[in-house]
């Protein structure tokens, strides 16, 4: 007996002991942290937009919260040192006024891995004109009712005629792209030219039967109920009244959900449908675009090992995208191509009561211009108090209920 | 319930273990006489090897038999203190050892187990002693209760000499701690180390050299969970100086489980010389350890790893007779390398795991300490009559993030003063009365942070106000009192009472902190 405990024991300690020179091992060779050095070079693909003197190169490294920035010249390439190992965000940004357009120039490596000395990176860098259409304000993460309870009926979509040309949003579509939540295991798309599209899972349209014109400087409310949401009977904790929205996402009349003035949207595309179009509270993400053709709902695609039925949305014909996630420790788990949105915004959190909206870029002839450059990191701040129309938007003439 | 199923029968095994070692003495060892508080005391100061590293020592320290069993109420009160400290803190334990004669060999045993509430902590997410060095860990700002337990089990052994030459031995210590906090984010967190060190000496007349090795390992295991699901809750993940990153508990992409595994291995050389009623002993320890922390166990992301390098060296000198005069030397440094990965997902349908692409040293932390501490004790028949001693002891701590750059350094001095009387109220009866005096006074301390957030209340909330506390100067006044009295006529069977209070006052604020105790004893 007494040899066979110490059998045991002897078997223990050696397999305990195994483990620790395994441990040992794995740290043997590991050094002191060194600063690394990096060359940038750009990729100009401009089309027929000027060339800005300069462009912004900016590295981020979300996991240990750093970030540098340099200046390069179109044609250069610059050597960025002291930066710390680890997966970074390298953006490129210009911004330029000609022939009475505003370009905005983009390019991004996301998730770049810079772990050795003297890597180059090469960055393609494409240009656009600001959109006329733009999200203005975003309240999606729900508010508290008075006694603690969680109410997610009172989210609500602006969206803003930022240019000084009339837009007509006649068949515009909103659309909530897959995957629903911020994730580090994004979804793998079948075809070579996957790259080429953002895939929705829930596709909305402003109806296609009458022209719905909109103005420099006025805005449209989406709304996923446009009901006065500080009744009684709903949240009377509820920062909003959305009786005035233009459009709702009315799906069926329920003891709580009636059918408001605002326009019903078109549900042009929806293979899970539920009594409401909530969307997360944890922070979707979006794009308003205008489909060049009729949006077939039975030509669905699914990621692979996935049968979540999804669309495609060619990226060319994206307006405006807003990435929107659960905390700001999650911009390392993107889902918005860095093209239609290189950054995030968030509230921090669910039912906070709190909206993002973009910022006030200035202020011309009285009409108010919003900051616009496909990053929603900089573009986009925090409101404690979600409020359709701040800065003075107003709603459209034809919009007689408001 | 399986957990609260295997501490109580844990708890009940180590009882009656210290008692049958106890019971057995009884019988063993006829010519023992009673024990009380202060003859453990003189025991104990009177022998070299107890208090080393190598458990076959204990047979050259010729001990006697002694056990006793303590059960102790303490509470902490008063803002002089850590962050992560409670503003109150209660503790209830329960603590028993006992050492004999088996032979010509010697066993010592010894267990002790705590329940202790701390109460308006701050700073501590999941992890059960946010102060044994473990840079990688959760925190937030939500002042929270904090319950804790901790059950502790050692044991020293040593066998006869061997052709009076040789001796071995081995020494043992199991400890599990259980904690739980008590606001959201809250966590449960399970902690358990084991540590062995086998070891062996050798007799070559006056002079004894010894030798022991030392094994460790240990988990700690803690999951964090929110009660009120509706609410998430941020979190600040800590890797060292102030710099980390933030992450949230519920919801989505909530943080994982966090799992510390340790090993340590070492070992230590020791050399004693005797001659008439002097003793010396010099000795030598190096141990290494790894702990790595890993989050999310069902798809493991490293989240650090320290590699920890302590060498430890001590002199102590002894003079035994009518008095005994107790002289001890020590230094020790340990440097420990905080270890960070880059890892990316392989996000490939098969395989969504976490790689590593690149892993670096991203921090050190250096802690040296020298002391001397001389002890006398008045009468050393059995128990002592009275007893002084003075301690000084310099430490200096040395902390550095590389990327970006953040540093910490305090340099503090301590110096100590004590004495204690054995008042002889009756035949069997005595009461002892002790005070001390520690006096700590800060050298030189900076701490400069450089990463990206200056502003945010992880630096202005608890870095700082804690770098403060560390780096402040103070004085602390002691006393205890004990009686103690026989409580069989035939048998050696005696009890104590004991009340000890500590008050602690800085030099440079208005807070101050109290801890007190008051603990009921039997001898046996």
């Amino acid at each position: 007996m007494k040899n066979i405990i110490k059998i045991v024991f002897a078997s223990i300690i050696l397999v305990l002991g195994l483990a620790a020179c395994q441990q040992f091992e794995d740290v043997a060779t590991i050094d002191k942290v060194t600063p690394l050095e990096s060359t940038v070079s750009l990729s100009l693909d401009l089309g027929n937009a000027p060339t800005p003197s300069q462009f912004n190169v900016k590295f981020t490294n979300y996991a240990d919260r750093f970030e540098l920035s340099k200046v390069i010249s179109p044609n250069g390439s610059i050597v960025v040192d002291g930066l710390i190992p680890g997966i970074y965000t390298v953006t490129v940004s210009a911004e330029m006024a000609a022939e009475g357009f505003t370009y905005n120039y983009s390019g991004s490596l996301v998730n770049q891995k810079i772990v050795t000395d003297n890597s180059s990176l090469s960055i393609n860098v494409q240009a656009s004109k600001s959109g006329a259409l733009v999200f203005k304000e975003v309240f999606y993460c729900g508010s508290r009712t008075p006694t603690g309870g969680s109410y997610f009926r009172d989210q609500f979509y602006e969206i803003y005629n930022n240019s000084e040309n009339v837009v007509n949003v006649r068949g515009l579509a909103i659309a909530l792209l897959n995957p629903n939540t911020a994730t580090a295991n994004l979804p793998v798309w079948p075809g070579d030219d996957a790259a080429n599209f953002v895939y929705a899972t829930a596709i909305w349209q402003v109806p296609d039967d009458k022209d719905y014109p909109v103005n420099p400087g006025e805005s449209i409310i989406i709304a996923q109920m446009a009901d006065d949401h500080k009744k009684s009977n709903l949240n009377p904790s509820s920062p909003v009244n959305l009786l005035s929205a233009e459009f709702e996402t009315y799906v069926n009349t329920t003891s709580i959900i009636s059918d408001n003035p605002a326009i019903n949207m078109y549900m042009a595309f929806w293979p899970t449908k539920m009594p409401q179009w909530l969307t997360t509270v944890f922070g979707g993400v979006f794009v308003i675009y205008f489909p060049t053709e009729v949006i077939n709902a039975n030509n669905y695609v699914t990621p692979i090992g996935s049968a979540t039925k999804c669309y495609k949305i060619p990226i060319v014909d994206v307006i405006d995208a807003l990435e929107l996630i659960g905390n700001p420790n999650q911009i390392n788990l993107k889902r918005m191509p860095t093209t239609l949105d290189a950054g995030a915004a968030t509230v921090g959190g669910t039912y906070l009561t709190k909206s993002v909206a973009r910022k006030v870029k200035e202020t011309k002839n009285g009409r108010v211009i919003l900051y616009d450059t496909n990053n929603s990191t900089n573009d986009f701040e925090v409101m404690d108090v979600p409020t359709i129309r701040r800065y003075g938007a107003v709603a459209p003439s034809w919009n007689t209920w408001k | 319930m399986k957990m609260r199923k295997i501490k109580y029968t844990y708890m009940v095994g180590a009882s009656l273990l210290t008692l049958f070692i106890t019971q057995r003495a009884v019988a063993q060892d006829a010519a023992i006489k009673q024990t009380s508080p202060a003859s453990i005391e003189l025991l104990k100061a009177g022998s070299l090897w107890m208090n080393s590293t190598n458990g076959a020592g204990l047979v050259l320290d010729n001990l006697s038999y002694f056990s006793d069993i303590k059960f102790t109420y303490g509470i902490k009160d008063g803002d002089y203190k850590l962050n992560q400290e409670g503003e109150k803190e209660r503790l209830f334990g329960v603590s028993s050892e006992g050492g004999l004669k088996l032979g010509k060999g010697y066993a010592w045993g010894g267990f002790a187990y705590s329940n202790e509430a701390q109460r308006g902590t701050l700073f501590n997410t999941a992890i059960i002693d946010p102060q044994r060095g473990m840079p990688y860990y959760p925190i937030d700002p939500n002042k929270s209760d904090w319950m804790k337990q901790t059950y502790d089990l050692s044991m020293k052994v040593a066998t006869r000499p061997f052709w009076d030459k040789v001796i071995l031995g081995a020494q043992a210590d199991y400890m599990t701690k259980v904690g739980a906090k008590q606001i959201d984010p809250r966590s449960e967190v399970y902690y358990y180390r084991i540590n062995v060190k086998p070891s062996a000496i050798v007799i070559l007349g006056n002079h004894n050299i010894g030798v022991n090795f030392e094994y460790q390992n240990s988990i700690e295991t803690s999951g964090t969970i929110n009660s009120d699901g509706q609410v998430n809750q941020p979190v600040f993940v800590l890797r060292g100086l102030g710099n980390g990153y933030e992450a949230t508990v519920g919801g989505l992409q909530s943080l994982g489980d966090f799992i510390y595994t340790g090993n340590k291995a070492g070992g230590a050389l020791q050399y004693s010389y005797s001659v008439n009623n002097l003793k010396f002993l010099a000795s030598g320890n190096y141990t290494y350890g790894v702990e790595d922390v890993i989050s999310s166990p069902t798809k493991p992301k490293k989240e650090g790893a320290i590699v920890e390098n302590v060498i430890e060296g001590k002199l102590v000198a002894l003079k035994t007779g009518d008095n005994i005069h107790r002289l001890e030397l020590s230094y020790r440094t340990e440097n420990l390398d905080g270890i960070e990965y880059v890892q990316e997902l392989d996000n490939t349908y098969e395989v969504q795991s976490w790689v590593v692409v690149y892993s670096s040293i991203r921090s050190n932390y250096k802690e040296q300490e020298m002391s001397f501490k001389y002890d006398f004790f008045r009468g050393a028949d059995h128990d002592y009559n009275w007893r002084a001693g003075v301690s000084a002891q310099y430490k200096k701590n040395d902390d550095i993030y590389y990327m970006p750059e953040s540093t910490e350094m305090i340099k503090n001095l301590f110096l100590g003063v004590n004495g204690k009387y054995n008042f002889s109220l009756c035949k069997n009866c005595n009461i002892l009365i002790g005070a001390n005096l520690v006096y700590k006074n800060n050298l030189d301390g900076e701490y400069n942070y450089g990463g990206a957030e200056p502003d945010s209340y992880i630096i202005t909330d608890f870095m700082t106000p804690d770098f403060k506390y560390m780096k402040s100067s103070y004085t602390k006044i002691g006393g205890d009192i004990s009686y103690f009295t026989k409580i069989s006529k035939t048998g050696k069977a005696g009890m104590f009472i004991k009340a000890a209070v500590d008050y602690y006052k800085p030099s440079d604020r208005d807070d101050n902190r109290i801890q007190s105790s008051l603990s009921l004893g039997f001898t046996f």
